[in-house]
């Protein structure tokens, strides 16, 4: 094949997707952290309030990903996946704030890269959630299926912590400190569910408590961000 | 070989958003804290209610202050007033990620046009209360006005910004306050024009019937101008003013992509 174009490195499509500048509307996301610290966590709870989304909200949103990734490279159908996601996120919030990120994210990646397949059958789903549209972009750019839940976990860590420096009086190094010393239960994260290709295997590991908190966020009048 | 799949095409088609003649006309009103944003927008819900469909959307510090003024000023129908949430970062949300007022300005507008209606006319995009740096992206709005207040003090059109050197009109609002803070209103107005290079500065008293007539015939202009498809977004800055990037209709170019080191 003659083709002058460029061959680039996955680790800068990776950066790319993983990079706050990425226009989808990260700023107004603090995944449910605001909300948290309404409820009476403190700057010492951050870090554990950024290990058990790993452990549960996180791990639910990083292995549907992965499934669905399976299912697009397959051509399969995505309506299973998304049901399965769906079952497992219990909150109609968390459920809302997903979709209206996973459209923020199709409208940026589908004028960047328009026309592939995987973009187009997520576009056909009418309100497909974030992990099937990061599926969705991940197989559009090459992305393995460990990198993908690489990037949904790194990306849940630094909303919490970049949206804790906006709520609570921190130092930025030492909330950078917190996100390092995160990325080995993301790696982790990442090697458990990245072998994952049937909706059933998407785990029930949602959070009670951060779903609740989810909810109650939408009915306060005074908030800074969306989720 | 390399264990990457072959590329695919990147360039495409432009965003399938409607062109922008058949569209609601989105204009912005930004400015600092306080100048009379919401007011404007509120005066203008009041103007023109009666012959246009409008929609507003707030960009607040706090959420939904502005919104919930808007509402309770009566001027318009709730359902049609949106507030989105900026994270602390109201310049951001409307120049270097519009994403959740494109979001907002377009569910707005599919729900007055699903709901058997006839689509909405004009659509105002309050900013958060900013700095004198803060304007909107073109990509965002078609149209923006900057606000200024005479409270603010007589110097600070003369000082200047991209705002107010080159949003499409300038308001200096609240010249009845002029003669309470040692502001000469019809100077400050002068000094703005001067440093606007001609483009439109109006002096505006929400009580003042006149002033408020001028800005209402500014904004059907504008829509007039818009709906004929002669309405280009323009960009107050701080760049450059007319700079678009190939990438507006797809990247150019492309790549492969690989995950090993080059040979
Ligand atoms: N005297 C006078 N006061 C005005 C006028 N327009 C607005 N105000 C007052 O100015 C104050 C601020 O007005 P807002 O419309 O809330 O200003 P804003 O720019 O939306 O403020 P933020 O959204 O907080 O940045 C309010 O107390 C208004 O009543 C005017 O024409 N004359
Ligand atoms: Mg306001």
């Amino acid at each position: 094949m003659t083709d002058s174009r460029r061959t680039i490195h996955r680790d800068l499509v990776l950066m790319l997707l993983a990079d706050a500048r990425l226009p989808v509307a990260g700023h107004t996301q603090s995944a449910t952290l605001e909300p948290a610290l309404r409820a009476g966590l403190g700057p010492a709870d951050v870090p554990g309030f950024v290990a058990t989304r790993l452990r549960t909200v996180t791990r639910v949103e990083a292995a549907t990903a992965v499934v669905a990734l399976h299912h697009l490279r397959r051509g399969l159908d995505l309506s299973a996946v998304e049901a399965a996601w769906s079952a497992r996120t219990t909150s109609p919030a968390m459920r809302a704030t997903s979709r209206s990120q996973a459209r923020a994210l199709l409208r940026l990646v589908s004028r960047l890269w328009p026309g592939t397949e995987a973009l187009r059958a997520v576009s056909s789903s009418t309100t497909p959630c974030r992990a099937v549209v990061l599926a969705a972009t991940a197989a559009s750019l090459d992305l393995e299926a460990t990198a993908l839940a690489r990037l949904i976990g790194y990306d849940d860590v630094q909303t919490v912590c970049s949206a804790a420096l906006k709520l609570l009086p921190l130092d930025p190094a030492d909330v950078t400190g917190w996100v390092a010393s995160a990325l080995p239960a993301v790696d982790a994260l990442a090697d458990e569910v990245a072998h994952l290709t049937r909706p059933d295997d998407v785990p029930a590991s949602g959070a009670p408590q951060i779903e609740a908190w989810a909810q109650a966020h939408v009915h306060t009048t005074r908030r800074l961000f969306s989720a | 070989m390399p264990d990457h799949t072959p590329s695919r095409p990147l360039a495409g088609a432009p965003d399938s958003e409607a062109p922008s003649s058949t569209r609601a006309l989105r204009l912005g009103v930004c400015g600092p804290v306080g100048t009379g944003k919401s007011s404007l927008i509120a005066l203008l819900c009041r103007e023109l209610a009666g012959e246009l469909q409008l929609g507003v959307i707030t960009n607040d510090i706090y959420t939904d202050e502005d919104a919930r003024f808007l509402r309770s000023a009566g001027v318009l129908d709730p359902a049609r007033i949106r507030a989105v949430e900026t994270g602390a970062c109201p310049h951001t949300a409307i120049r270097d990620d519009i994403t959740a007022n494109l979001i907002a300005a377009e569910e707005l507008e599919a729900d007055f046009t699903n709901a058997g209606g006839t689509g909405l006319d004009l659509v105002l995009i309050e900013s958060g209360g900013d700095n004198l740096t803060a304007t909107f992206s073109p990509a965002l709005v078609d149209v923006q006005v900057f606000v200024l207040d005479v409270a603010g003090g007589g110097d600070v059109a003369r000082k200047g910004g991209p705002g107010i050197e080159r949003a499409d009109l300038l308001v200096v609002n609240k010249t009845d306050l002029a003669v309470h803070v040692g502001v000469d209103a019809t100077l400050m107005v002068a000094e703005a024009g001067a440093a606007r290079d001609g483009r439109p500065v109006l002096g505006l008293t929400r009580t003042d019937q006149a002033s408020v007539a001028r800005l209402c015939a500014w904004v059907r202009a504008q829509l007039a101008s818009h709906r004929i498809g002669a309405l280009v977004p323009q960009d107050p800055g701080p760049m450059a003013p007319h700079f678009h990037a190939d990438a507006a209709n797809g990247l150019t170019g492309g790549w492969h992509v690989h995950d090993h080191a080059h040979a």
